[in-house]
């Protein structure tokens, strides 16, 4: 074990002096990845707010058709009425953002309104855009009168008591009964998102690390040098592994608590259930999470491990390293779809195992039984993989590639 | 003493290599290549022996079998007795290996790259210390010895290597080409040295294609053409052999080119 030790120790303090590392290991999870999510959340925050209370700019053709309609949409708050030349120039009105949306009523509306039949009325606006809430707005004002006239109609048939309506227009009504709490219900949404995050993290902890203990031995012909010292290769393997399952861990678990930080004390800012759900993720879960990414790391270790020691150089080893994250992510994004759920079979695919696990830990609805079953075969996964590092580490034509 | 009985190296051929023109081509059967057939000499102690040979010979495959790093396909060597197949880790206890390709940890310092090895030969850290403080005398690297190695000049890093190659003391050194890239200065100075391991009673494998340091410092040669050994002897009987008047002039006798590369 001594030798393991000095070989660790050599190979952290070189990774200690690696400035790609260092960024990767505690520059991004601790400043970059938070200061992202804050700006990100501020940003939607600001975005929702602003849709929903900035002035929307409008043209209308044919009020005179239908004047309450105009007159309603011209007392409604936060609208501002704009004229442009005809109907034909709508699209490009909007598409040039001169209005948010543009209402259309028909000269047909006179005549179906005497027959008491129904109106159509035509709504332009953006709908590439995601939070625009053009269209909530200007269809609530169409509403509104729609309701009136619904009332009135429903007046004239004798309709007069609120209830009798609703017998007539709901004649069978729905009530819902979801057995998720919100902590489930949001668990999903974010927990696909996170562990995503965690797995990205204990990967690309360890990258550039690897590329240099591998590889970068090769490429600095002190691989050769090392060969001849008087240690065992496994010993040698074993400590090169270990740094690298430091780096992984340390990026992985330091990305946890920083998101762990941000939702405690943002957690508080947030009103109503949100509150509730972040306030209902406790320490144990954290850790539970923080100790599935702990065999994730030694997955990653070793794999970048084979990946550097084959590779002759720096580039080589970069560009293998890049083909070995798509198959990192894949799995990872696989676990974000809906209707993947966490079985006995997924329990057994590596990566996608602990994406689906994180989620149930993060919705608090985790089978404990699986997760058991995934760091056990996890951990099974990593000594296998670390086995392959060593054999490979033995072979000439592994080290002496030409 | 090194003793090298009848080794043999064979691999297969991985791809197309692109070969130097004035690279030596391998013996090959098909896919296989032969890069050394049946060398077999002795070297005692307190003798330097040069190996030389074209580049592609196979002095780099020789001394990577005789370091442990490589398996020879048959035949075997030891060193003052110990077999390098049978006891691999004893016999790196014994020898120092030190090429002019064997880089250095650029984000360490001399010191640090020092003691590593002297640690990786289990050497206790009262003595590494002590040990480390004697090469650094022995080299004169005082002034640089606490700079990051990606600090150094060429010159200085050979030094550190030097220094990493004897932190153990071996009883056996073997140098690959160590005056490569090195100005007049700095070749000097490891010549120098190897001539004080002499001194010092230990056997020297020194490897070079310079032949003013193998007049200088060899007592024996042995040379390989296509992995065969074709010559073995003294500089001397090298000289008469091929009734040359110079070192060079007898290398290219004896590798038959005459001076002219291999197409």
């Amino acid at each position: 074990m001594r030798n393991v030790l000095v070989v660790y120790l050599k190979e952290l303090r070189e990774v200690l002096r690696d400035r790609r590392t260092l960024i990767f290991m505690f520059l991004v999870p601790t400043i970059i990845v938070p200061m992202l999510i804050n700006l990100l959340i501020g940003f939607s925050i600001h975005m929702e707010q602003k849709a929903r209370t900035e002035t929307l700019k409008y043209a209308v053709f044919g009020s005179e058709y239908l004047p309450q309609l105009g007159r309603a949409f011209e007392n409604e708050q936060g609208l501002e009425k704009i004229s442009i030349p005809a109907p034909g120039d709508i699209n490009s009105a909007i598409a040039s953002e001169k209005i948010k949306f543009a209402v259309v009523i028909p000269q047909s509306v006179q005549e179906q309104l005497k027959d008491s039949n129904q109106v159509t009325i035509l709504l332009y606006y953006n709908n590439a855009t995601i939070v625009s809430m053009a269209n909530s707005r200007a269809a609530k004002v169409i509403h509104e009168l729609g309701n009136q006239w619904r009332t009135e109609r429903l007046n004239k048939l004798g309709l007069d008591s609120p209830q009798a309506r609703d017998n007539l227009l709901n004649p069978i009504t729905i009530e819902e009964h979801g057995t998720a709490n919100m902590r489930e219900i949001l668990g999903e949404r974010l927990g696909g998102m996170l562990p995503y995050l965690f797995i990205i993290f204990s990967f690309m902890g360890a990258m550039y690390a690897a590329i240099d203990v591998g590889a970068g031995e090769k490429e600095r012909g002190t691989l050769e040098t090392l060969l001849l010292a008087p240690v065992p290769r496994f010993q040698i393997v074993f400590g090169k592994f270990l740094v690298l399952f430091t780096t992984g861990v340390t990026a992985a678990l330091l990305c946890l608590t920083s998101i762990g930080v941000i939702l405690t004390t943002k957690g508080k800012e947030v009103a109503g259930a949100m509150q509730e759900v972040i306030q209902s993720i406790n320490l144990i879960d954290f850790a539970l999470v923080g100790a599935m990414l702990i065999p994730t790391a030694a997955i990653f270790a070793s794999l970048l491990l084979c990946i550097s020691i084959y590779a002759r150089s720096y580039r080589e080893a970069g560009a293998y390293c890049g083909l070995l994250n798509m198959f990192v992510i894949i799995p990872a994004v696989i676990a974000m779809l809906p209707g993947i759920e966490l079985n006995w079979i997924t329990a057994m695919v590596p990566v996608m195992n602990i994406s689906l696990a994180i989620k149930e830990l993060l919705k608090g609805t985790m089978d404990y039984l699986i997760l058991a079953g995934i760091l056990g075969s996890t951990f099974i996964v990593a000594g296998v993989l670390l086995a392959f590092a060593t054999w490979w580490f033995g072979r000439e034509a592994v080290l002496f590639r030409e | 003493m090194i003793e090298v009985k009848a080794i043999s190296k064979s691999f297969k051929r991985r791809g197309k290599k692109r070969k130097s023109r004035f690279e030596a081509e391998p013996s090959t059967s098909g896919s296989i290549v032969h890069a050394l057939t049946d060398v077999t000499f002795t070297a005692e102690n307190g003798m330097i022996l040069g190996l030389l040979g074209q580049n592609g010979a196979g002095k780099t495959t020789l001394l990577r079998i005789l370091s442990t790093s490589l398996k020879p396909t048959t035949g075997t060597a030891s060193f003052d007795g110990i077999d390098v197949l049978q006891n691999p880790l004893e016999v790196r206890r014994k020898i120092g290996f030190l090429s002019d390709n064997t880089g250095l940890y650029g984000r360490l310092t001399g010191r640090e790259m020092i003691e590593y090895f002297g640690m990786l030969h289990g050497i206790e850290r009262h003595s590494l210390k002590k040990r480390v403080d004697e090469l650094i005398g022995l080299l004169s690297m005082k002034d640089f010895i606490d700079k990051r190695n990606d600090t150094l000049s060429s010159g200085m890093k050979q030094k550190v290597s030097i220094a990493r190659t004897l932190v153990h003391d071996p009883q056996i050194v073997m140098f690959d080409e160590p005056t490569t890239g090195l100005d007049v200065v700095a070749s000097e100075a490891i010549l120098l040295f190897i001539e004080s391991c002499k001194q010092k009673g230990k056997t020297v494998l020194f490897c070079t294609h310079h032949m003013h340091e193998v007049e200088r410092l060899c007592d024996t040669v042995v040379m390989l053409r296509q992995g065969r050994i074709c010559f073995t002897g003294t500089p001397r009987q090298m000289l008469e052999k091929t009734g040359q008047t110079r070192l060079d002039k007898a290398f290219l006798a004896l590798v038959g080119s005459g001076g002219q590369a291999n197409a």
